[in-house]
């Protein structure tokens, strides 16, 4: 089944759990993942792809459709998921993630996946690619939005700070960048790193519109990025606090669960059980043949 | 005034300017060097839309010129070439060669041409890392026409590309007909004593070599290779089955650039003796354009020298 718009809660909750199971398991049919910054974006790729992005999934480059950058390209398994059940391409291809000939490497790549964007994955460089974009399409009087999620560990990268000047300094109001503030990097938290605060003071700084979110709660999301939207004279800037590897209590807000190795069946075992309620096996049961 | 009397740069934003004037998807980048380019103040008054100067941030502007090729526009930007190719590679590599976004990065003032800017701004690299990226081609124009036909042909080509710019006046090598093509190189004088290859400036210098070593009856074939990838084999293979000898001349590096390329050619195809000039693994120092190619030793001297050697060894 193909979904385009869904309003209500237990839809989009029923959503979020089967995007958290796929996730999860598709990573650990693939050996591993970064699974942490993937899972603290589901409710916030969710939104974005079935409650705001125009886009046309038969016509993947549709040029009047809404952009969405990965700058963090390495959630690309979340974004992944929303594609498939979107329609881009069927759900069973999710299954072949990291696989050799894969057309869904860990990192977005936009020639490659139908429904990707703007290749990212080396951080820094996505914010800077969106400015791009979202220049040219000013430039042909499109009037689509332009969305970029940037990560926290990212937003440590100088380039960052060289796109978010140029920006505002062009006003790109087309432009509505979310920082997916999951607090956590790889080494450590990102407090105990180089700290990113006072974070919102700092884009607000550099002229940017600047809102909150708790980036798992849906009508924070939806209402937030509407009104984000809706910003004139200047980029806006959401930064969504999150929880990393939301959903999954065997990794959620634990440092470990940045990338994480599955070796054997049991630790399959494991983590799939991360994402079950407390006696079940499987959450539902997912026929990756038919889909659900 | 001529063509060939004008600076290289002038004539660069000449044919930015027409590109802009007949294709709204043309578009201007710069990096706080649009003064050294030749595109400030006359591309940015000319276009002030289509302009974008992106201040000192050489990172920034190479994705947003991804961004922009990615959207179908056409974005030529500019900086000096360590700034256009050391300074932004992970981002070149990444988000244009390997995205496959058809941004034009034009370093200018390549190796010596930098001159009194000395060993910091003297990219001897330049060549060797854009030609080891994967879809990226490499170019050097040699003199205004065939800067212009590039800078045509780039517009339309729709892959990415990196092109130096010298932005100097230079003697014309070519006339108003010149016909840029990657996969063609050149042959400016022909010869069966000894092959010289040579690119963007070392052409110049070859010029002066070849006519010098005429005059001791020694024929040099000079080929001038406006695109150092693609690489065109043919050409250098038909000559180097008559001369057996080859001098490579470049303003870079002896690792990695034109004269590499030459060698990995030779060795897999026809292997022969092959001489490389210019900068002998080494950084560059303060100094005009004719101190540092002697001192480097890839000045037209220095060519007809190798050649001699070459000669006499046959």
């Amino acid at each position: 089944m193909k979904i385009d718009r869904i309003k209500s809660r237990e839809q989009l909750d029923q959503l979020a759990k089967e995007f958290r199971y796929i996730v999860t398991d598709i990573m650990c049919r693939a050996g591993g993942g970064h699974i942490g910054g993937s899972l603290s974006l589901v409710e916030i790729i969710i939104t974005l792809y079935f409650r705001i992005m125009n886009v046309k999934p038969d016509n993947p480059r549709w040029e009047d459709r809404d952009r969405f950058i990965l700058s963090k390209g390495h959630a690309g398994p979340t974004l992944y998921t929303a594609l498939a059940y979107r329609g881009y391409f069927p759900k069973e291809v999710l299954l072949t993630l990291n696989a050799n000939g894969t057309k869904l490497p860990s990192h977005v790549d936009q020639v490659i996946t139908p429904g990707v964007d703007q290749t990212a994955g080396s951080l820094g460089q996505g914010l800077s690619c969106a400015n791009g974009i979202a220049l040219a399409n000013k430039l042909q009087k499109k009037t689509n939005n332009v969305f970029c999620v940037v990560g926290d560990g990212e937003s440590q990268e100088g380039q960052i700070w060289e796109a978010a000047m140029f920006a505002a300094h062009h006003k790109l109001d087309n432009l509505v960048v979310i920082t997916d503030y999951n607090k956590m990097q790889i080494d450590a938290e990102v407090e105990k790193i180089v700290s990113l605060e006072p974070v919102v003071d700092k884009w607000r700084s550099f002229g940017w519109e600047v809102f909150e979110m708790d980036g798992h709660d849906w009508d924070q999301i939806y209402d937030t990025i509407q009104k984000a939207i809706t910003v004139k004279g200047k980029p806006a800037m959401i930064v969504a606090h999150t929880v990393k590897a939301k959903g999954n209590v065997c990794y959620e807000n634990r440092i470990e669960c940045h990338f994480i190795s599955i070796p054997d069946e049991d630790e399959r075992k494991r983590v799939i059980g991360g994402v079950c309620a407390e006696g079940d096996e499987e959450p539902f049961h997912f026929n990756w043949t038919e889909g659900n | 005034m001529k063509l060939h009397e004008k600076e290289l740069r002038a004539v660069y934003t000449d044919t930015l300017i027409e590109l802009m004037t007949e294709n709204s998807n043309v578009v201007c980048l710069e990096a706080d060097l649009g003064k050294s380019s030749g595109t400030v103040p006359r591309v940015w008054e000319a276009f002030p839309d289509r302009f974008f100067d992106v201040g000192v941030a050489e990172a920034n502007m190479i994705g947003i010129s991804a961004g922009l090729a990615n959207e179908g526009m056409v974005p030529f930007c500019a900086t000096f070439t360590p700034f256009a190719t050391r300074r932004a590679y992970d981002q070149i590599t990444i988000s244009i060669a390997y995205a496959e976004n058809p941004v034009k990065i034009v370093g200018t003032a390549p190796g010596i041409t930098t001159a009194k800017n000395g060993a910091t701004h003297m990219c001897f690299q330049d060549l060797a890392i854009m030609r080891a990226m994967p879809n990226m081609r490499v170019y050097c124009p040699a003199d205004v026409y065939e800067l212009r036909s590039m800078v045509r042909y780039m517009a339309v080509s729709k892959k990415p590309e990196y092109m130096q710019l010298i932005r100097e006046v230079h003697s014309p090598l070519f006339d108003e007909d010149y016909e840029f093509d990657p996969h063609k190189a050149r042959v400016l004088d022909e010869g069966s004593d000894v092959t010289v290859v040579t690119t963007g400036l070392t052409s110049q210098f070859a010029r002066e070599a070849v006519a010098l070593l005429k005059q001791e009856d020694i024929h040099a074939e000079h080929i001038h290779y406006p695109s150092v990838k693609p690489f065109d084999v043919e050409t250098l293979l038909k000559s180097v089955k008559k001369t057996n000898a080859v001098v490579a001349a470049e303003n870079h590096n002896v690792i990695g650039g034109l004269g590499g390329a030459v060698c990995e050619v030779l060795a897999e195809n026809h292997p022969v003796k092959v001489k490389r000039l210019g900068a002998r693994d080494r950084f560059g120092e303060v100094g005009d354009v004719p101190y540092l190619s002697q001192t480097l030793g890839f000045s037209a001297k220095d060519i007809a020298t190798a050649c001699r050697e070459m000669q006499a060894s046959r």
